[in-house]
């Protein structure tokens, strides 16, 4: 096996880098490192540094892009809208509209075939109360009853009052917190809904959480307004304030 | 450069199709040597950097090309002015012998690499590089027609 070896050796020692090889090569290297040192320049430090800079770039875009995502789409305010379809609105710190639901069969229709998300929250109103199909439910003695959960309901009310279309309806606006959304959504009811609900529990006890489920939000109304007038007329006590005595101390009325 | 470069350029001409690929790789060698940022213990150890590092640059040349399967018989007629014929005809053998193969058969009788240090190299179990070493003897004794071996 010798004479292979040497054989092999004999034919691989004539192979050499060429001269030229080396020197193209050396100058290859020279460019190399010229190109270096200017980005070194660039991004003093060491040689990574160009590389940490568009990465901690790109970094603080993703985070820009995800906490902005984030933060668009939580909601900080709710509105419940309830006439006899019950949804509500989530609402972002932008007054945008993030999130819609329905919580009875209408409710969830309505939902499903307006498009109520990504306008202002006095946008997606007009464009509820301007629906067609939304119209049908206010048809005859029924209005709107908005219930408002905000930081500062007092101008979210306001927006809402000097709103043309809740106006042309002769909707009512009340405030809420998120106690009585909790325990609205427990019972599988908008918070708008169930604040109403509250509120007939204060003039009737005969009425409970469930039997108010059943009823639209006009037959709710309609009762209160006649427990008032009632109590009014009678024993003086707890009347002519509309949202007042819901338990929760919380929900001042104001239409 | 002058003391690994022909060693570079050795294994460049084992798998490499022509002098352009050549001078890429043979650049792109010194390019990782300039940018390495680990210490050599020894001559010994550098040179057997560089054997790896050529190595690899060669595999990764020619499968970013595509060009993995080919013989790289041309390269001899650029070296062919150099060579009497008993050593063309050796060189043509090695160079026809499969990719892995003219790896061993190189380090082993040129750069007297034991098995054990071509295993290092090549980051392969020693085993394996014996049964390429004997695969390789046996069929450049077939090529030679015996009278090599």
């Amino acid at each position: 096996m010798s004479t292979m070896r040497d054989g092999i050796r004999q034919s691989m020692r004539e192979i050499r880098a060429s001269e030229e090889l080396k020197q193209n090569t050396l100058r290859y290297l020279q460019e190399q490192r010229e190109k270096q040192d200017r980005k070194q320049k660039l991004f003093p430090g060491n040689r990574h540094a160009g590389f940490r800079y568009v990465l901690a770039v790109f970094c603080l875009f993703f985070l820009m892009g995800t906490g902005g995502f984030f933060v668009y789409n939580r909601p900080v305010s709710y509105i419940s809208i309830d006439v006899n379809p019950s949804i509500e609105l989530g609402i972002n710190c932008f007054g945008r509209v993030v999130s819609a639901q329905g919580y009875n069969a209408d409710g969830r229709d309505i939902v499903q075939h307006v498009r109520l998300k990504n306008i202002s929250y006095i946008q997606a109103i007009d464009r509820l109360l301007g629906d067609a199909h939304y119209s049908r439910f206010l048809e005859g003695n029924a209005k709107p009853v908005f219930t408002v959960i905000s930081g500062d309901p007092d101008t979210m009310m306001e927006a809402i009052n000097a709103d043309n279309s809740f106006q042309a309806y002769g909707g009512v606006v009340y405030s809420s917190d998120m106690t009585c959304m909790k325990e609205a959504h427990q019972h599988e009811m908008s918070f708008g809904k169930y604040r109403a609900c509250l509120e007939l529990l204060q003039y009737d006890e005969s009425i409970t959480v469930e039997s108010c489920h059943a009823m639209t939000m006009g037959e709710i109304q309609s009762r209160i307004e006649t427990c008032r007038e009632h109590n009014g007329n009678g024993e003086g006590s707890g009347g002519g304030n509309h949202g007042g005595g819901s338990g929760h101390g919380h929900h001042g009325g104001m239409h | 450069m002058e003391d690994y470069a022909d060693m570079v350029r050795r294994i460049c001409l084992v798998h490499l199709k022509n002098r352009h690929d050549t001078e890429d790789v043979f650049q792109n060698v010194y390019m990782k040597y300039l940018l390495y940022e680990g210490s050599f213990e020894s001559r010994e150890h550098e040179k057997a950097w560089f054997a790896r590092v050529t190595i690899n640059a060669c595999t990764d040349w020619l499968r970013s090309l595509s060009r993995r399967k080919w013989v790289p018989l041309s390269v001899l007629n650029e070296e062919s002015r150099s060579l009497d014929e008993e050593s063309a005809e050796i060189l043509e053998s090695v160079l026809k012998l499969p990719e892995k193969y003219r790896n061993v058969i190189y380090l082993h009788y040129f750069e007297g690499y034991s098995a054990v240090e071509i295993a290092g190299i090549l980051g392969r179990k020693e085993n394996t590089i014996y049964t390429w070493l004997s695969r390789a003897k046996e069929m450049l004794r077939k090529r030679l027609g015996g009278e090599q071996a």
